[in-house]
């Protein structure tokens, strides 16, 4: 296993770019996720990673080695691939032997590797068949095992479960990062799906328009989003974010939707809005805002749009001006659509954004977590 | 319904897979507009038999017979004299059609081989790589199948004088490369793109070069396709006629469909003499596409539809 680290990254078609210049490092043995919206670039740069695409400019390192210039097969990089690429017309015994074969290892170490993988990943029993006679968890199992067979210096990975049912990809999801763990492999890991990212990374690094928003831990990148792009991609339901105009007052100050609402601000979040343009883009999450039956001091009234029980907690949309927002409470909240609520952000989870540049207003001090500033930076 | 959904799944083998259910279905319906279905089926297969078999019964008759009035279906004395005599290399007759045959093999096979290493590299250039100019070199590789070949008779003809190759099998191999490779490279690219380039990619980053990717991992996937353009590129070799007519002089280098014409003339009489021959000649197509159906019946539907 071994470390990789992009730098600068970047890659044009034609006269568009699709990665630009993108930089990060990947600590060897560290499960880092590259995540996006479709089209983001994401695939681009594991695909330039893999060498399937030749890079415009910047330098891929593998431990210390740079593999701009390598051929796929010398990279020693294993991939798996979103619809597996499972060669159809090998067995699964010669689909797991075929990278072992193109290195001519022996026939019995051939053997004797292909097997114990096989029991690694309990597909022993299906060595004979054809890919297409096996279910598509087992077809998983088998991308994995070839690319698990010949120890390769790290992992690529383009969306691995995306192909699978929901039930069936939250399993793989937890074994996919048992794996991880134990093999303490140097993973890298392509998804449109926040949640897969959040549950199984180490690092996230967040993509959009081919370039690197954010990299850091999931906890940071879920607490400090260094932008409005980020805080609205990670999480589930989505960050509310509400344009709003800070007004300055005594002792903190508010800030006001263009349709006359008002929340107050504290002291410190009067600071950082005072930072602002004069515009902001306030960002709660649904479990940071409280709600109440009735008008409160530092509350803002609001109408209840649709309440959705889950089981665990009810989810409370709610209308604040012209905009829908959404708010977690306690499994048995109920409310009627147009009910009137109070609701009050909390004021120690509250973000704040320039709406002009859309880059987040951090307290002071609390910014400089590492990652965050050096992809502010690149952005 | 679920039981037969449920037995099936398992396997997950396409093929028995499809063909129950259908079978199942049609096997107990009589609707009007089947009937018509099978009586025209049965028309057409009068329509292709009744000459082959005709064929056969007259090359088993005496010369007599052949031309006997009212015609007789089955030969009372059925004999294989003419068969006989055609492969014999002893006598004259034998050894003119054993030549004939040995030219037509090898013109054909020679067209096939050539064909194939020329379309199968084309044929992936075109479905896996950009390049200036792809969209429009493809389709004018298929303008050539616009016309009719007759067309290009006078100006080949003046072509193959100028490099001096009228007269020679080259000629023939040449033309037929330049018919057969459109429809060879147009088959070719539909049965690659249906073959995802993830499968290439894996393979290189399992440590194949792009080459061995294409030979490993793509070739045996389009094994139905080769196996399909080899077989159409080798009968238009073989059943051509006009060019060969024209452009081969020398009777120690004619291919068989001219022989057959030169037979026919110099033994006006003998009937049973030019159906034994034509048999002869029909026999290695049909037993081809006997043998071989299967992935050409594949090949053009793989090529056609997207999975």
């Amino acid at each position: 296993m071994a470390g990789m680290s992009l730098r600068e990254v970047y890659k044009t078609y034609d006269d568009v770019v699709a990665v630009d210049r993108v930089s990060l490092e990947v600590e060897d043995g560290e499960f880092v996720a590259l995540v996006g919206p479709s089209g983001c670039g994401k695939t681009t740069t594991l695909n330039l990673v893999a060498g399937l695409i030749e890079l415009t400019d910047g330098d891929i390192l593998l431990g210390d080695r740079a593999i701009n210039d390598l051929d796929p097969k010398d990279r020693d990089l294993a991939m798996v691939f979103q619809n597996y690429a499972l060669y159809p017309n090998k067995n699964v015994f010669d689909n797991l032997a075929f990278p072992l074969k193109m290195r001519g290892m022996k026939k019995g170490e051939i053997d004797a590797r292909v097997r114990k993988t096989a029991d690694i990943l309990s597909i022993g029993p299906l060595l004979d068949r054809k890919p297409r006679q096996l279910s598509g968890g087992q077809q998983q199992r088998v991308a994995l095992g070839r690319a698990l067979v010949r120890n390769p210096k790290a992992f690529l990975m383009d969306e691995p479960l995306s192909n699978l049912d929901a039930k069936l990809r939250v399993q793989m999801r937890a074994e996919l990062k048992r794996f991880h763990q134990e093999l303490r492999a140097t993973v890298l890991y392509v998804t449109h799906d926040q949640m897969e990212a959040v549950t199984m990374a180490d690092k996230i690094a967040v993509m959009s328009g081919g370039v690197l928003q954010q990299y850091g831990t999931p906890d940071e990148i879920y607490e400090r989003p260094v932008n409005t792009f980020v805080a609205g991609f990670i999480g589930s339901p989505a960050m509310n974010l509400t344009r709003a105009a800070y007004v300055a007052a005594d002792g903190g100050g508010f800030v006001r939707g263009s349709e006359g609402w008002e929340h107050p601000l504290s002291a410190v979040n009067a600071e950082r809005a005072g930072r602002s343009s004069g515009e902001v883009v306030v960002g709660i999450r649904h479990s940071q805002v409280r709600i109440y039956r009735e008008a409160r001091p530092g509350t803002v009234a609001a109408q209840v749009y649709t309440v959705e029980p889950t089981g665990d907690l009810t989810y409370v949309h709610f209308r604040l001006g012209g905009q829908l927002l959404v708010a977690s409470e306690d499994a048995d909240f109920r409310a009627a659509p147009d009910d009137p609520i109070w609701v009050e952000f909390d004021q120690d989870h509250l973000h704040l954004f320039d709406a002009t540049t859309e880059q987040a207003l951090f307290r002071i001090g609390a910014a400089a977590a590492n990652g965050t500033e050096r992809a502010r930076e690149g952005a | 319904m679920p039981a037969s959904a449920a037995s099936v799944a398992p396997p997950r083998a396409l093929a028995p897979a499809r063909a129950r259910p259908r079978t199942k279905r049609r096997r107990f319906q009589v609707t009007p507009l089947g009937l018509l279905g099978w009586l025209f089926l049965a028309f057409l297969l009068l329509f292709t038999v009744v000459p082959m078999a005709w064929m056969v019964s007259t090359s088993l008759k005496s010369e007599f017979a052949a031309i006997q009035q009212p015609p007789v279906w089955i030969p009372s004395e059925p004999s294989l004299d003419q068969y006989t005599r055609l492969l014999s290399p002893a006598g004259e007759t034998g050894r003119q059609f054993l030549t004939y045959l040995r030219n037509s093999v090898w013109v054909s096979l020679a067209t096939t081989v050539i064909g194939l290493v020329v379309a199968v590299p084309a044929a992936y250039a075109f479905s896996r790589f950009t390049f200036p100019g792809r969209d429009m070199l493809f389709f004018s590789v298929l303008v050539r199948n616009m016309f009719p070949a007759v067309v290009f008779l006078i100006p080949l003809f003046i072509l193959m004088r100028r490099m001096n190759l009228y007269g020679s099998q080259w000629s023939l191999i040449l033309t037929y490369l330049t018919f057969g490779l459109p429809l060879s490279i147009w088959l070719l690219k539909g049965f690659y793109d249906n073959i995802p380039p993830e499968l290439e990619r894996a393979a290189r980053i399992d440590g194949a070069t792009r080459f061995q990717a294409f030979r490993l991992i793509v070739l045996p996937l389009s094994a139905p396709g080769l196996v399909a353009t080899a077989i159409y590129a080798f009968i238009q070799g073989w059943n051509e006629y006009v060019y060969a007519r024209t452009f081969i002089t020398d009777e120690s280098k004619m291919t068989m469909p001219v022989g057959l014409e030169k037979f026919f003339t110099e033994y006006a009489s003998n009937w049973p003499g030019l159906m034994a021959a034509s048999f002869i000649m029909s026999v290695p197509v049909v037993v081809l596409f006997l043998l071989l159906q299967r992935y050409f019946v594949q090949a053009l539907t793989e090529g056609a539809v997207k999975h």
